[in-house]
């Protein structure tokens, strides 16, 4: 199904990366792991993402009064199989002026593990690499976090773990 | 793991993950032309990319495109490579900032 699905270009806006990971865990935890903000933590540079998860509703990634990373909205709500967001990256100016692009979660149940694909599109043809540069790193955390419980520190993996909030 | 240093183990197939790097979302027919190859061959070791999980494919309209994924890669980097560069990786960061907050006070100081 997934396979099938067609994006589009919306507003000239062509660029898209797709990042696909396996996971041994199941479609549940590994949701569960996505939507919750003291996982989130864990593995995405220690910052945690906020929402109600409603179609619909804003979220909100930050660590409060230090930095914001990033913003949106959850634009489908198909727990635990998919989840679309609105992305509007917030870390820096540059990014800033980058607008809006969108971020597809993909899980697919494959044997006793699961594919999660993330497809980060609607970029501009000339979009800063920091905007889907990340990605990788943190699908490499939550995989290490799922399967072993333990968090990856590799170098800045935990950027804004220690920072007060 | 296996299944990705096999896949890297052959040039051609690094070829197609360079050409891939330097612009993502290609459809077969665009690689087959940046390559010296029939459409066959172009097919037959991105099948083997595939199976390695370092290409993935998404449909936009009639189109199937080609992305380079760069995940099993950073698996391997996670690793391996992690604890030689943590010094080296805080070191950099520090001194980015110290860069970057140096030359934000000179920006401040030519507004005025």
């Amino acid at each position: 199904m997934n396979d099938e699905q067609a994006y589009t270009v919306v507003g000239g806006r062509g660029a898209m990366t797709v990042f696909e990971i396996y996971i041994k865990t199941t479609p549940e935890r590994l949701w569960e792991a996505i939507t919750s903000e003291q996982m989130r933590k864990r593995y995405s540079f220690g910052v945690g993402t906020v929402s109600d998860w409603s179609e619909g509703s804003e979220y909100k990634a930050a660590v409060p009064g230090v930095v914001e990373i990033a913003g949106g909205k959850n634009l489908e709500v198909d727990p635990p199989r998919r989840l679309v967001q609105s992305f509007t990256a917030l870390w820096s100016e540059d990014v800033r002026r980058e607008g809006e692009s969108r971020v597809t979660w993909e899980i697919e149940p494959v044997g006793t593990s699961c594919r999660l694909r993330v497809t980060h599109d609607q970029l501009s043809e000339t979009a800063n690499n920091e905007l889907y540069g990340g990605w990788p790193m943190i699908l490499s955390g939550l995989k290490t976090l799922l399967e072993t419980g333990e968090d990856l520190d590799t170098p800045g993996s935990l950027r804004y773990s220690g920072a007060a909030g | 793991m296996d299944e990705v240093f096999k896949a890297l183990a052959d040039p051609t197939r690094r070829e197609l993950l360079d050409r891939l790097f330097e612009q993502d979302g290609q459809t077969l027919s665009a690689l087959e032309e940046r390559l010296p190859m029939s459409r066959f061959g172009v097919m037959k070791h991105l099948k083997v990319l595939e199976g390695a999980g370092l290409v993935t494919t998404r449909k936009r309209g009639r189109e199937k495109l080609h992305f380079l994924n760069p995940v099993p890669i950073r698996l391997i980097h996670d690793r391996w490579v992690s604890k030689y560069a943590e010094p080296w990786a805080s070191a950099l960061s520090e001194l980015k900032k110290d860069l970057e907050s140096s030359e934000n006070e000179e920006n401040e100081e030519d507004e005025r």
